[in-house]
């Protein structure tokens, strides 16, 4: 199947997706924002509606109208106290950009493709400039990796230390925009943010350390990813679907791997 | 070490006020003890001196160049976290510059926690909590502590051993204690000076004084 250059260019698009998702997915996890991806990925679909409309590039207009969305949502967040509301105002604002676009016509995408997604509409320009978000988020992660942490865990506790909270919090949205317009044209807006919290739920029944956690998400992911990806291809349907139901199943068999492993030590005991 | 001047605030900038013209001096080396009713503003002054908050007027502010602080124990209700005490406490140093490695094993010393470096935080008992957040606060080696109720939620035991270790930090270390206190048998036991809020107005003895002054004995 990797003969066909579509699917090279799927396959490194995944691996990306497959490591940049549970690095941010593990912040947005434990920050309790998990629904952020769903509002993020109806962003990146008003952004690439945006920029083919203009004749622009799929992935820089989805990059670009995510991360200013994600910064209107901690804009709100902080100025109306409730994050439920601000995610509902940007969601209401990018359904009705997506919607009026594309329903305008005259856009060369295929609708159901960044909805569910598809190998085909990836490029090898997609992929470059996709590896190169990928490079500049892994790299500010690391750079910030401790101030994410602290953020994440304790955000008075990261104040107090001198962390700019509100300024690092605009930082970690331009982050997410990355993975979402990354994520979308192989998973599509529905399963996205299933690939950001799935692995990193899975992760986190080992109940192990926060770098083991991070570690355990991208494998997971990596599984969940390229399992889809194959499976798709064979059967002959969308990845975005079979992605979403791997990582489900991947969750469900960590969750009984653990409860076993419990039985087995309580039996021991006996 | 905290000067107060005039210090008022409100969390609405209007009337009421939370604290109202409040003038506070207290030195380097002392362990103060602050209480009061529930809502009399002792939470509301440590995030002022931590500058979480801004004065609605005046002015508050500390010679302290590091503050270590341990809030209230129901502010840190994350067991879900999956974080070790080790990673969670050199996280901190690296962010406040300090030397992670020596810091870390310094402070898990002081506090009695070299067996948890590798638990997770969540799965720690309440004693066993507070003395993680003592050994955060410790990191840096702060002029300054400010503890938000630290006997809140544990076991007599546990109190003992936090309020032994406090003694410690401040007779030994010189470090500065501000504690808010709901425990009064606590705050007369160790602190070398206690601050009456009653009514936003504020009012600083020795416990001597105040044992005269509002317990009557």
């Amino acid at each position: 199947m990797f003969e066909f250059e579509f699917m090279r260019n799927a396959l490194a698009v995944s691996l990306i997706i497959a490591v940049l998702c549970p690095c941010i997915g593990v912040f947005l996890v434990l920050r309790r924002y998990s629904m952020i991806g769903d509002t993020l990925s109806h962003a990146s679909l008003a952004g690439i509606a945006l920029s083919l409309s203009v004749g622009g590039t799929p992935l820089a207009g989805a990059f670009v109208f995510t991360a200013l969305c994600g910064a209107l949502i901690e804009y709100l967040r902080s100025h109306i106290k409730n994050a439920d509301l601000a995610l509902s105002v940007v969601l209401a604002l990018c359904v009705g950009a997506a919607v009026t676009i594309i329903s305008r016509g005259g856009l060369n995408v295929s609708v159901e493709g960044l909805m569910f997604g598809s190998m085909l509409t990836v490029t090898r320009g997609d992929t470059l400039l996709a590896l190169a978000l990928c490079a500049a988020s892994v790299l500010t992660l690391i750079l910030l990796y401790d101030k994410m942490l602290f953020v994440a865990y304790d955000e008075e506790a990261a104040q107090i230390a001198g962390v700019r909270v509100k300024a690092f919090n605009y930082v970690f949205m331009v982050l997410t925009a990355a993975a979402i317009s990354v994520a979308i044209r192989v998973v599509g807006v529905l399963v996205l943010s299933s690939m950001l919290a799935l692995p990193v739920a899975a992760a986190l029944q080992l109940g192990r350390g926060f770098k083991v956690t991070l570690v355990f998400s991208v494998i997971f992911s990596v599984i969940d990813i390229l399992a889809g990806l194959i499976l798709s291809y064979n059967l002959n349907v969308a990845p975005g679907g079979l992605t979403a139901l791997v990582s489900v199943a991947v969750l469900l068999l960590v969750i009984l791997a653990k409860n076993a492993n419990k039985a087995m030590k309580r039996g021991k005991r006996i | 070490m905290i000067v107060a001047n005039q210090l008022t605030f409100s969390y609405t900038d209007s009337p009421p006020y939370a604290l109202q013209n409040l003038d506070l001096h207290i030195a380097a080396g002392e362990y103060v003890s602050v209480v009061g009713d529930n809502g009399s503003g002792k939470s509301t002054l440590m995030r002022l001196i931590l500058g979480l908050l801004k004065p609605t007027r005046g002015t508050v502010g500390t010679s302290a160049k590091r503050i270590g602080y341990v809030p209230q124990r129901s502010d840190y209700a994350r067991h879900d976290f999956p974080l070790t005490v080790g990673e969670m406490l050199r996280s901190y140093a690296r962010i406040i510059g300090a030397d992670a490695k020596r810091e870390t094993a310094d402070a898990l010393a002081l506090t009695g926690m070299q067996a948890h470096e590798r638990s997770l935080v969540g799965g720690l008992s309440g004693g066993e909590s507070q003395k993680t957040r003592v050994a955060r606060a410790l990191i840096g080696s702060p002029e300054l502590l400010i503890f938000d109720e630290p006997s809140t939620g544990i076991d007599r035991a546990s109190q003992d051993e936090i309020y032994g270790l406090l003694r410690q930090i401040n007779r030994e270390r010189g470090i500065t204690i501000i504690s808010v206190e709901h425990n009064l048998t606590a705050a007369m036991a160790n602190s070398t000076l206690i601050y009456h809020l009653h009514g936003g107005h504020g009012h600083i003895c020795t416990p001597e004084q105040y044992a005269k002054e509002f317990l009557r004995v």
